[in-house]
């Protein structure tokens, strides 16, 4: 089939290129499906300068070399919104909102977050007509006039910063206590600092006023609880992300409250052959940095299940002989005896069985598929099919009787 | 197919000469959301050849063509019939969303 993959990564972010870069270089035949521009979220960050290796660049020309790079790995890209996902067989299938499926043995969630809405009346039905949630677009549509900013993270001080640029006067709403911003101390400073920007302190906006264009908010001050009206001709929305991830939520995968994914160290999610990284994770810290560290591990995490399951389908379930399906503890005495004890027995019956062992410490996928819980275990296998279980004795007669 | 680009004359000459009933985008080069909705845009066209037009505007080169609309952001997909606005989508849209629009300014 011309749409089966080893590995499938949904979102062209940092962290779903740095898995396409490893996923290209360990020659895994490697699709990279992305819904708008690449690079993601960092596409609309107009200056970085905290990604090792680059002292001073921008969203767009850092995403362009991620790109490049996966590239020149062989690395396939196809456009388009995953709406749907089937993680339950061990060919996953991913299909996209024109119809398009795709499969592979494993996928790595990397569809990143989207700005969050406050569903307050207004915010809506006034988008584009004064209400917006992009700087770099929209800044310049508000020459001279008075714009309010609701939020206090690095993007909304940030991004306030650059509105001034075009505004005459930019109010920023803030949650906390005077002085008190959730953004990074430079940013807070040169925010301080700047004769345009006022600041609002304890309070929210609980309704975006006007007709046909954006008049004013009405503010909600949260220590008196009264409201007041602000008049101005923009606002614009920092309230922080939340994760793309609607299309899974039939998926089976856990998600925790807010739609991020729980995760281990290797970035597996409760489904075997299934990753989540970056902003699609529940982690400590979203950047650039870290976003391709979590592609990276992802994407070798994914190579070694993949290589996993390529070789039990050769070795085991693709086998002539009989195969003992060994699951062992290498730290525990009696389960390395048994194991000598079932090479010796089947020597002495002339290799009739193939004997397959699998560490019941990193095999956890397989332990699973077969319900083993301790080792030793021997799972009898005859082309692929479980024919029967051994009782696992050190009693040599009473095992060799079972596999006679 | 990519969407042509209209300048002040063609404006003028495609929408108010001719009444073309025809979309047209207002974009800028570095809007991320524009860059979601023009290729979008670009799918669509061939199914609407030779009965609606499908246009673009870049906000930076003609300011004064934006400030007719008292646009207030990018992309606006700004609807025209029979030399007439006829209403406008703002941000990310979806096709469908596109296409019932279409229908409406065709079928009025």
């Amino acid at each position: 089939m011309a749409n089966t993959y080893d590995l499938i990564i949904i979102g062209g972010g940092p962290a779903g290129l740095s898995a396409a870069i490893y996923g290209g270089r360990a020659k895994l035949k490697t699709l990279v499906i992305n819904k708008g521009t690449i690079g993601g979220l960092v596409d609309t960050t107009r200056e970085i300068v905290n990604y090792p290796g680059y002292k001073n660049t921008s969203g767009p020309e850092l995403m362009k070399d991620f790109h490049e790079h996966a590239l020149s790995f062989g690395v396939e890209f196809q456009k388009g919104q995953v709406v749907s996902v089937d993680f339950s067989q061990e060919e996953k299938v991913v299909k996209t909102k024109k119809g398009k499926e795709y499969s592979a043995k494993a996928v790595i969630i990397a569809c990143g977050s989207q700005p969050r809405l406050l569903n307050i009346p207004g915010e809506k039905r006034l988008r584009g007509d004064g209400v917006a949630y992009c700087a770099t677009c929209d800044a310049e549509f508000f020459e001279g006039e008075d714009v309010v900013v609701v939020g206090s993270g690095d993007q909304a001080i940030e991004e306030g910063i650059f509105i001034t640029k075009f505004a005459r006067k930019v109010t920023v709403i803030v949650l906390h206590d005077e002085g008190i911003l959730d953004c990074n101390k430079v940013s807070a400073e040169r925010a301080f600092n700047n004769e345009k920007i006022e600041f609002v302190w304890n309070s929210t906006v609980e309704e975006v006023l006007g007709e046909e264009n954006v008049e004013g908010v009405k503010i909600k001050n949260l220590k008196t609880g009264t409201s007041s009206e602000l008049a101005c001709q923009g606002v614009f929305f920092f309230v922080g992300m939340v994760p793309a991830t609607g299309y899974l939520r039939d998926s089976g995968i856990e998600m925790d409250k807010r739609g991020y994914i729980p995760v281990n160290g290797q970035m597996e999610t409760n489904l075997e052959g299934v990753y989540a990284v970056g902003d699609n994770r529940v982690k400590y810290l979203r950047q650039v940095v870290s976003a391709a560290g979590d592609g990276a591990t992802a994407a070798v995490a994914a190579e070694r299940y993949i290589e996993e399951v390529n070789s039990f389908t050769a070795n085991v379930l693709q086998s002539d002989k009989k195969v003992l399906l060994l699951f062992f503890n290498a730290l525990v005495n009696e389960s390395i005896e048994f194991s000598t004890l079932l090479e010796e027995l089947n020597s002495e019956i002339g290799n009739q069985y193939k004997i397959v062992k699998v560490d019941l410490a990193t095999k956890k996928n397989l332990a699973e598929k077969y319900g083993v819980k301790r080792a030793p275990a021997v799972v009898v296998l005859n082309h692929g099919k479980e024919i029967k279980r051994l009782e696992c004795t050190l009693d040599k007669e009473t095992l060799k009787a079972q596999i006679l | 197919m990519s969407l042509q680009q209209l300048k002040p004359n063609s404006f003028e000459e495609i929408i108010y000469d001719n009444c073309e009933p025809c979309l047209v985008i207002f974009t800028r080069k570095d809007c991320h959301v524009c860059k979601e909705v023009v290729p979008m845009l670009e799918e669509l066209q061939p199914e609407y050849e030779g009965k609606f037009g499908f246009y673009y505007v870049d906000v930076e080169e003609d300011k004064n063509i934006y400030q007719r609309f008292s646009l207030k952001g990018v992309p606006q997909i700004v609807f025209f019939n029979d030399g007439e606005y006829k209403g406008k989508l703002a941000g990310e849209v979806e096709d469908e969303e596109v296409e019932e629009k279409i229908a409406e300014v065709l079928g009025a």
